[in-house]
């Protein structure tokens, strides 16, 4: 039995989404809606104490964290390897993924939760929010609902992660013109992770990242777009965020 | 043959150097002082990885033309090149969970482990330095991350207020350790596997650095884990290969703490 609780085909979510529709792996589907605060819910706590998404459940085994949770289905599930052979290749991307989640992905999800996230639940009964933030057990992330429920982000730190997004950009850039793939010859979960915080970027930052500037990164987020398996799980979305994703759509 | 850039045996770079006796390989070892700012040497080993890496002056792992960097990846690397000394858990749950042990040490456990250790040892060797070339050498540091830490190390960041706020933020994944080490014998399961390798590196120094946060009455588990840790013969030996005479001074700015707060 397989259950992934998860939001949007979107950064965290979108990984393990995405991992198992390439590996051809059927599952139960729960989505839970962030917006809504679903993943503080009590139910869902009893599945994942830290209330962020997404989870895996695999025969009552329980997986929280999205990187090691994608290593762990290409283990255990047959369909095609999404881990390269070569062992240097294996480190490449792992070392990736975690450039991508502790440095690239959170600037950007930062810029994302001040001009998405905050504005999508500010206007709601201010009591109602502050109850909504004392139910989150994660300091860090009460911190962050708080911040983007009442506009609290400073200039300075916005400035820094446009920064980051920025010189982010550069660096993956400059990596895909050296290789076709984030591991090196093999498309795999850096791949598939990469994709997940970058499918937007040309509309996010259409100054930093199109077909001048980044040409490398507009060629592999459209091969990755172009997967059956990318298809069908961005055609699970259900909000505005997910349909973004057919800006990179060829123009034939 | 493996090379290994390393410095004294403690944190981040205690890690590969226990890797590589348990699992008996032979390599060479360049040991390196960071606080010479060696590793920024045209000479020192050098890709785009190692260049933008986010443990900073971590040690490195040469294999053939490759650098490798990033402790807890040289770990698996180490691991998966010699499979017969079982660093990995075989079952696929406890292999997941040392990965994820993994990454829990390096973002929630190591910033504040270097940031305590580098107020408390790294601050007054520097402090013996002339001022005017240290300043000088760590401003052509590259990417300003990196700079930014070492300038924190010099210029007064480091309040009492701000250690205090460092310690208190370790408490919480502080208590997931020592939960865990009530429930498995090891991190990831039964088995002794990469994930204590890397846990011990990080959670030896906060006895000393952070004795109101890691001791034997606030948590005995990690304190007897750490003494096991120690009776490992490779352990043993990963520690008498120090040059100095207290390398659990060692420290050198690692990664940085979240910016979400
Ligand atoms: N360490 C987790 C983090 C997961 C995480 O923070 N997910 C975000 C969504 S991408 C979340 O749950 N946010 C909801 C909240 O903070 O309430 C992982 O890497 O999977």
């Amino acid at each position: 039995m397989l259950t992934l609780y998860h939001w949007e085909p979107n950064a965290n979510s979108g990984k393990p989404m995405l991992a198992l529709a390439e590996k051809g792996v059927e599952y139960q589907s729960h989505y839970l809606d962030l917006l809504n605060f679903d993943q503080h819910k009590p139910e869902y706590l009893k599945i994942n104490p830290d209330g962020t998404i997404p989870a895996l459940v695999h025969d009552g085994k329980i997986l929280t964290e999205s990187t090691p949770m994608m290593e762990y289905i290409d283990e255990t599930f047959d369909g095609p390897p999404l881990r390269p052979t070569d062992p240097k290749e294996r480190w490449r991307m792992r070392w990736w993924m975690r450039f991508f989640d502790s440095y690239f992905a959170p600037s950007l999800s930062m810029i994302g939760w001040s001009v998405f996230v905050g504005p999508a639940v500010r206007n709601r009964d201010r009591a109602e929010l502050e109850a909504a933030i004392e139910r989150i057990p994660l300091e860090s992330r009460r911190i962050a609902w708080r911040k983007a429920m009442f506009n609290q982000f400073s200039e300075a730190e916005l400035a820094e992660s446009r920064r980051r997004g920025a010189f982010g950009t550069a660096a993956l850039e400059q990596h895909l013109t050296a290789h076709p793939w984030i591991a090196g010859n093999t498309f795999s979960l850096a791949d598939i992770n990469g994709f997940n915080l970058g499918y937007a970027l040309p509309l996010s930052q259409p100054d930093r990242c199109n077909d001048e500037k980044t040409p490398h990164i507009m060629e592999w987020l459209r091969k990755i777009y172009e997967r059956p398996a990318t298809k069908a799980t961005w055609a699970k979305g259900r909000t505005q965020m997910a349909s973004r994703v057919t800006l990179l759509q060829r123009k034939s | 043959m493996l090379e290994l850039y390393h410095w004294e045996p403690n944190i981040y770079y205690l890690k590969p150097l226990i890797a590589l006796k348990e699992v008996r390989a032979p390599f060479t070892s360049r040991y390196f002082d960071p606080t010479s700012f060696e590793q920024y040497s045209p000479s020192f080993p050098q890709n785009t990885e190692s260049g933008l890496h986010l443990e900073r002056e971590g040690p490195v792992l040469v294999d053939g033309v490759t650098v490798l960097s990033s402790s807890f990846f040289i770990l698996e690397y180490i691991a998966e090149a010699f499979p017969a000394a079982n660093l990995l858990p075989g079952d696929a749950y406890e292999h997941y969970r040392a990965r994820a042990w993994g990454q829990f040490a390096a973002l929630q456990l190591s910033p504040g482990v270097c940031a305590l250790g580098c107020a408390k040892y790294l601050a007054p060797t520097l402090k013996s330095r002339d001022p005017g070339q240290l300043k000088a050498r760590i401003e052509r540091i590259e990417p300003q991350e990196r700079r930014a830490a070492w300038a924190a190390v010099i210029d007064g960041s480091y309040s009492e207020q701000a250690l205090a706020a460092v310690r208190d933020r370790l408490a919480a994944p502080v208590k997931r350790f020592e939960d865990a080490l009530g429930q498995t014998a090891w991190l990831a399961g039964p088995a002794y596997s990469v994930a204590d390798i890397d846990a011990f590196a990080m959670l030896s120094p906060l006895p000393d650095v952070a004795p109101e946060v890691v001791s034997e009455k606030a948590t005995p588990r990690i304190l007897q884990f750490l003494h096991r840790m120690r009776e490992r013969p490779a352990v043993r030996q990963a520690l008498a290969l120090a040059k100095t005479a207290r390398p659990q001074e060692a420290f050198v700015p690692g990664a940085e703490p979240s910016r979400w707060g």
